[in-house]
């Protein structure tokens, strides 16, 4: 059903485009492939280090319009998924109560897929998925039932510039690593995100639709059949090492959760970049594993017709996968601020917690357009053991960007480019940008991306701070700190105190201050 | 993470054991000597005499050191010098012991502590000075009951891996001490005490750490002690 809206979506440019197009392909055709990728070679040339990329010309910021612009060309501005919803039936509901439940909204199919303790109900397209979780959510047999509200990064990418961390001596993490030297290998951080850079080698997909990026804007061509190159990112690991645990892609259903965007490679760098390599930057916990989950569909993905897009069920899914496959700590640096509370995922992340998995989830970049809640983030406070993290800049007052409110439990540096410049971001190796985001391109020299050259930039947004406490506490817990509960209240209570005194919307309990908290307490100091 | 033992290190405290021992060698040859010159015990003469202790001190900030040492008491050793004055049974004294312990920084967290396997050794000082009075028993002149009570001057060392100079902790304390035992004597200039005390040193901790955590100020705390004794 799913793959069946995302091609619809699409193909509505591709009715306007049809006419005046011919799709674009590369060399001989093989057989195309449907919604699907296949992993044509298993190894690709080295990785391509493309160094810092400090003298471009700016980037315009990303935001969540730039992951809409396919669908907005398409007139398909809604926040979730039209012809279905979740539903997560009561353990005591019978058979024939579910049945009635799912006529009363004219549905017809329930889905399950793997790591969800919820189903999926097809609904009519024509149907208000909001009108129909409602309905469902009134009926007794129902624990919850909500949309599928489509997720986004939550970062803005900018400038690349000097090559400068400034972000890890700002939370002391020199003497921090003095104590905790980077983690090992027993602790899993999960990165769910957009993918992540570690497997070489290449992929075949298909684009099959012309589209726009902008309505009214050029039409690019479909490319047809394209082999995409992948490579592992030098400062994460080296492909099919032991540095990445259990990956998993809940976008194109299988375990290649390879990155398409940039993000999630970017984040996984602030969490466990190698360090101490004599090769580019640092890491908060260089030494631990990494679990890439992909749960966020890219531009790219969508390009290439992907089976799933970040709806809120892809998001528990791949809370709950990361949980039974041996996670400590799950980094979402991704949410929405758009649509209604999102039941799927905080059950999701409450039973991640009761397995032992300390979460951290990004604020969100509303404050300087409105300020909304990301509404993944809006249960941390109920949560012990999950925290919302806000964002501050290189003068460590808050970013512009950083959403406030009385959800944001800690910040952690994230960026802040408006007022400190361009080297004022988050410094990561990720994906060449130029190479990868060739839709950015004139028409005439769009082609298919290339995802195995990389370069350092800077990025700003809560999707950087988040990382930082990721790392963090991966470093707490393999200093013995191990409940998620404990992992909280120990950040919380050796942050130091930012804003108004004591807890406050901008900041919460304050700036994470891991060197103070893995240090501890001695009897009198 | 290395889960440390404390470890009551001998060689850390038997420094002042070691002076004690030296301070009652050059007692006994100064009781000697007072034996062959001096009047008898009783008389209204000036007697010097030491001491070497040991014993065990239950620290009244028990939470606090139970979390950073594993436990609430510990070994100590020390001596002095007491100087009996011609007035009835007075006396004055002026001793010292040591406590050394070593243990790990810790999180305390609703309650629950975590050690973090950082360590942390933890080193007490208290000089104390003490007037008291010896009470002299008729049937039985060799046990020498007394009490005695006065000023302590505490010094507290903690020092742990991974700090600077500005965060370890150096700092002395001023609290008062009472105490109370029976000496007996084994011979003339001879005798072994045992005796209970009890130190108050309010307002030397819970600022910070994990003193400041369970809400516990008092360096103080509870001991008995053992002593050897020589002059009259």
């Amino acid at each position: 059903m799913t793959v069946l809206k995302t091609v619809r979506s699409v193909g509505l440019v591709a009715v306007v485009g049809a006419g005046l197009l011919t799709a674009k392909g590369t060399g001989q055709q093989p057989p195309a492939p449907a919604a699907t990728r296949q992993l044509v070679q298993e190894a690709s040339l080295p990785a391509i280090d493309r160094g810092l990329r400090d003298q471009d010309a700016p980037r315009a910021a990303r935001s969540r319009d730039d992951a809409d612009r396919l669908r907005a060309e398409a007139g398909d501005r809604l926040s979730y998924l039209r012809g279905s919803v979740i539903v997560k039936f009561k353990a005591e509901a019978t058979t024939a109560g579910m049945t009635a439940a799912t006529r009363q909204v004219a549905g017809d199919t329930v889905d399950r897929s793997g790591w969800a303790n919820f189903d999926i109900i097809d609904i009519p397209d024509a149907a208000d998925p909001e009108a129909a979780a409602a309905l469902l959510r009134a009926r007794p047999e129902v624990e919850y039932a909500q949309p599928r509200y489509r997720n986004y990064a939550m970062s803005k990418p900018n400038d690349p510039l000097y090559a400068n961390q400034w972000n890890f001596p700002a939370i002391d993490m020199e003497r921090a690593w003095d104590i905790q030297p980077g983690g090992t290998t027993s602790i899993i951080v999960a990165v769910l995100d957009s993918g992540v850079a570690f497997h070489s080698g290449t992929f075949r997909y298909n684009s099959r639709f012309p589209f726009r990026l902008v309505p009214g804007g050029p039409i690019y061509p479909a490319l047809g059949i394209v082999d995409v190159p992948f490579a592992a990112a030098p400062e994460l690991g080296t492909s099919g090492s032991t540095r990445f645990a259990a990956p998993r892609d809940l976008i194109w259903d299988d375990a290649f959760p390879v990155d398409l965007d940039s993000h999630g490679t970017h984040v996984t760098g602030t969490v466990g970049q190698l360090t101490n390599n004599s090769l580019g930057g640092a890491g908060m916990a260089y030494n631990v594993r990494i679990m890439p989950v992909k749960i966020i569909q890219a531009i790219w993905d969508e390009i290439f017709s992907s089976p799933h897009e970040g709806t809120d069920d892809v998001v528990a899914r791949g809370i709950r996968y990361a949980a039974d496959n041996g996670a400590k700590v799950i980094n979402l640096s991704i949410g929405r601020s758009e649509g209604g509370p999102a039941p799927v995922v905080t059950d999701a992340m409450r039973y991640a917690v009761g397995k032992g998995v300390f979460i951290a989830v990004a604020s969100g970049n509303t404050r300087a357009s409105g300020n909304q809640p990301n509404r993944l983030a809006q249960p941390a406070p109920d949560i012990n053991g999950m925290v919302a993290v806000s964002a501050v800049g290189r003068t460590l007052d808050s970013a512009y960007y950083s959403t406030s409110g009385s959800y944001v439990e800690l910040s952690a540096p994230g960026g802040d480019q408006r007022a400190g410049g361009i080297n004022a971001g988050i410094l990561q190796q990720t994906l060449d940008l130029d190479l990868l985001e060739t839709y950015e391109r004139p028409v005439a020299q769009y082609g298919p991306p290339r995802a195995d050259a990389f370069a350092y930039y800077y990025f700003q947004g809560t999707s950087m701070a988040t990382p930082h406490v990721s790392g963090f506490a991966a470093l707490l817990m393999q200093q013995g700190v191990t409940s998620p509960a404990a992992v909280e209240a120990a950040m919380k209570q050796f942050a130091t105190d930012k804003g108004a005194a004591g807890r406050d919307d901008l900041f919460g309990d304050g700036l994470i201050n891991p060197r103070a908290t893995l240090r501890g307490l001695g009897l009198a100091r | 993470m290395t889960q440390l033992t404390p470890t009551a290190s001998f060689m850390t405290c038997r420094s002042p054991f070691i002076i004690a021992i030296a301070l009652l060698l050059v007692t006994v040859g100064t009781a000697a000597a007072q034996t062959r010159t001096s009047r008898p015990s009783g008389s209204r003469s000036v007697e010097i005499g030491g001491y070497a202790l040991m014993g065990q001190f239950s620290f009244a900030a028990s939470e606090s050191f139970d979390a950073i040492l594993g436990t609430t008491s510990g070994p100590i050793f020390g001596g002095g010098a007491t100087v009996g004055l011609p007035w009835g049974g007075l006396f004055v004294d002026l001793g010292a012991w040591q406590y050394a312990e070593s243990g790990e920084r810790a999180l305390v967290l609703d309650g629950q502590v975590i050690p973090l396997g950082i360590p942390l050794d933890v080193t007490i000082v208290p000089i104390e000075i003490s007037a008291g009075w010896k009470f002299r028993i008729r049937k039985l002149p060799k046990l020498i009951p007394y009490v005695a009570g006065g000023y302590t001057s505490l010094s507290y060392t903690e020092t742990s891996t991974f700090s600077d100079s500005a965060e370890d902790v150096d700092d002395r304390f001023g609290g008062y001490h009472l105490r109370g035992g029976a000496e007996f004597k084994v011979t003339r200039w001879l005798g072994v005490a045992g005796e209970f005390a009890w130190t108050a040193v309010p307002d030397a901790i819970g600022s910070g750490g994990v003193s400041k955590t369970f809400g516990e100020d008092d360096l103080g705390g509870t001991s008995f002690r053992a002593r050897i004794t020589v002059g009259r």
